[in-house]
């Protein structure tokens, strides 16, 4: 054997049916398959000096190249699945050689092409909702009638006991509040389930990730069957009307690869 | 029509972080460069953790308080 390879092969993502790389922008490293009984890898060569174990490492503290590659990482599975389902693979994952991924692609060969299967005519779908507590608790204030009731005593009550009401009435806004979120989060989450194939929550991001002022009270993707798409995207336009007005924003982004419908079974839990 | 927005150029970098840094297919835990046979160099472990904590430390910015799962 030679030496160690100067460069390494980067995967972006698996199909079964050829795509036309030419027709796929946004490259600077030069985009080609590797094939394999039937399936199609698309790759990239990159430099073992910045996609190293150590030069990635330093690469992943730059804010600005994250950016980059990642952007770039997106567009480019975005551009190929617009011909075909795609298996989108998490970003940095590099083979030493092509020998090396056309192993891979014969040890998880069959397992890609069901997941692929599954995957035809589907599109992932994202939603985030999030909450402005001020706007959601003012609503609370002139709707629960609960509230208003103590609101109303406060009126007419004694110093002393006007401060205890107030004090109920905060704990009891707070209440409320909570469950209204869990409510939206539950219900949203509820109706577009029933009109997708897959569903999943995950994490939720704080606001220094979000940068918004809001909290992020749910995180979820769907996998929608493409005729059910306008019925999923006229459920979040009625989702939105119901719940927009009191401070519960719906933040709906699509069609995303299917980064979320690709686990490999056999332990090989993503995120682990 | 609906007005949800349909993903283009100006979805925020976040969206496309949350996914490409933390979802998508892992092929086989955290080898790092040649095993014998499959030498798949999978850089997840450290230098990856979860699109999260990959911002913070990005950012320096330090957790306000512990993260709420929902459900």
């Amino acid at each position: 054997m030679e030496m160690a390879e100067e460069r390494l092969v980067y995967l972006y993502c698996v199909l079964d049916k050829e795509p036309n790389l030419k027709e796929i922008e946004g490259s600077e490293n030069g985009l080609y398959l590797v094939c394999h009984n039937g399936l199609y890898a698309v790759t990239g060569k990159v430099e073992h000096l910045e996609f190293g174990e150590e030069g990635l490492k330093k690469n992943m503290a730059d804010f600005q190249w994250v950016k980059t590659k990642a952007s770039m990482h997106e567009r480019i599975i975005e551009q190929v699945m617009t011909g075909a389902p795609v298996i989108p693979f998490k970003f940095g994952t590099l083979f030493n050689t092509e020998g090396s991924l056309k192993t891979m692609l014969e040890q998880y060969g069959e397992e890609f092409k069901a997941i692929l299967r599954k995957l035809a005519n589907k599109q992932e779908w994202g939603l985030k909702i999030y909450c402005n507590s001020e706007k959601l608790k003012t609503s609370l204030s002139n709707d629960e009638a609960e509230i208003l009731e103590i609101e109303n005593e406060i009126k007419s009550s004694s110093v002393g006991k006007g401060y205890f009401l107030k004090k109920k009435k905060e704990e009891l806004i707070e209440k409320t509040l909570n469950e209204r979120i869990n409510e939206c989060g539950q219900e949203s989450f509820e109706l577009l389930k029933e009109l997708s194939f897959e569903a999943c929550i995950n994490k939720l991001l704080p606001k220094q990730v979000t940068e918004r002022k809001e909290d992020m009270v749910l995180n979820s993707a769907f996998l929608v069957s493409k005729d059910e798409v306008n019925n999923f995207l006229n459920m979040i336009d009625t989702l939105k009307m119901h719940y927009e007005n009191n401070g519960l924003l719906m933040d709906c982004t699509g069609p995303w690869p299917p980064y979320n419908f690709c686990g490999l079974s056999g332990g090989k839990k993503q995120n682990e | 029509m609906n007005s949800v927005m349909v993903k283009s150029k100006d979805v925020t970098l976040l969206e496309i972080l949350d996914r490409v840094l933390d979802k998508g297919v892992v092929i086989s835990g955290d080898l790092v460069i040649s095993v014998a046979d499959v030498d798949l160099i999978y850089l997840g472990l450290k230098v990856l953790l979860s699109s999260v904590e990959t911002m913070e430390k990005l950012r320096g910015a330090p957790f306000a308080g512990p993260m709420q799962e929902a459900n």
